[in-house]
């Protein structure tokens, strides 16, 4: 543990774990963009809702703060419970309901993106499971190592690669490059 | 540009931004919930033991103290009442100030 630099995730855990709600906050911000990202992308698009659920895992992080074994590796506790979070929310939420939320949000112009790619890859990555949708947003997206996304996701490395290989040919493929998936 | 660039671009174009106040607020909001509900959770049973120490203390000092009570009674709840504020404050404040 690096406790001897103060603002150390293993300090600011330690702290946390203490009762200090500034130290939680600075784990919230330093972690609040990867943890997000990956729940967007795992879920499919609605923003509203992957903020919602990523809450929901920072709120069960600061509830088992004292449970974490190594707390430099919060990052990918932390997206270790926003992953249950979320396949929690894909068992029990309507798709019908969030399909047109999710159109909207794949739209909206982000510069030096093309409308119609983004509405391929949210199409794409809804058609890809749940798994394969998570090993995809940690490793093509984050640049995230298999190895690390096999301990947060608790599957084996050999399944972790093959559903990145599965998604990003998918995904390729619905962009205009060869699928061979 | 080629598939794999535009994958890349667009995964960036989704990525939320580095921070984000409202969502933090969001977060610390919810955690204080969760505080003042665990914190109210834990002191019903410390109000039950109090509640029946009081009930036996009342039962035991009755019959010794007799006309006295009704004189004693108010200062004695006033007392009780700032007692038991000023523990619970300074428990509070020692539990959950920022460290």
């Amino acid at each position: 543990m690096t406790l001897d630099d103060p603002f150390s995730d293993a300090a600011l855990v330690a702290r946390a774990a203490a009762g200090s709600d500034a130290a939680f906050g600075r784990l919230v911000q330093r972690h609040q963009g990867a943890v997000r990202a990956f729940v967007r992308r795992v879920l499919g698009g609605d923003r509203a809702e992957a903020d919602d659920v990523s809450q929901d895992a920072f709120l069960a992080a600061w509830s088992s703060l004292r449970s974490l074994r190594n707390p430099d590796g919060v990052r990918s506790w932390l997206c270790g419970i926003a992953w249950r979070k979320a396949q929690d929310r894909i068992r029990s939420r309507r798709r019908a309901a969030t399909r047109d939320a999710d159109w909207v949000e794949a739209v909206k112009a982000s510069p030096g993106v093309h409308p119609q790619d983004r509405v391929a890859l949210t199409a794409a990555m809804a058609e890809l499971s749940p798994e394969t949708r998570a090993c995809v947003a940690l490793c093509l997206a984050e640049g995230w190592s298999h190895s690390e996304a096999a301990v947060t996701l608790a599957l084996p490395l050999g399944t972790v690669k093959s559903h990145i290989a599965r998604g990003r040919a998918r995904l390729l493929g619905a962009l205009g490059g060869p699928d061979d998936a | 540009m080629t598939p794999d660039q535009k994958l890349e671009a667009l995964f960036s174009a989704d990525r939320p931004p580095a921070r984000d106040f409202a969502f933090e607020i969001e977060v610390a909001r919810r955690v204080a919930m969760r505080r003042a509900w665990l914190t109210a959770g834990a002191l019903v049973p410390w109000s039950v033991v109090a509640a029946f120490l009081l009930w036996a203390l009342d039962a035991a000092l009755t019959p010794i103290i007799g006309g006295l009570a009704d004189t004693a009674l108010p200062l004695a709840m006033a007392l009780t009442l700032a007692g038991s504020a000023a523990v619970a404050a300074i428990w509070l404040t020692r539990r959950f100030s920022a460290a």
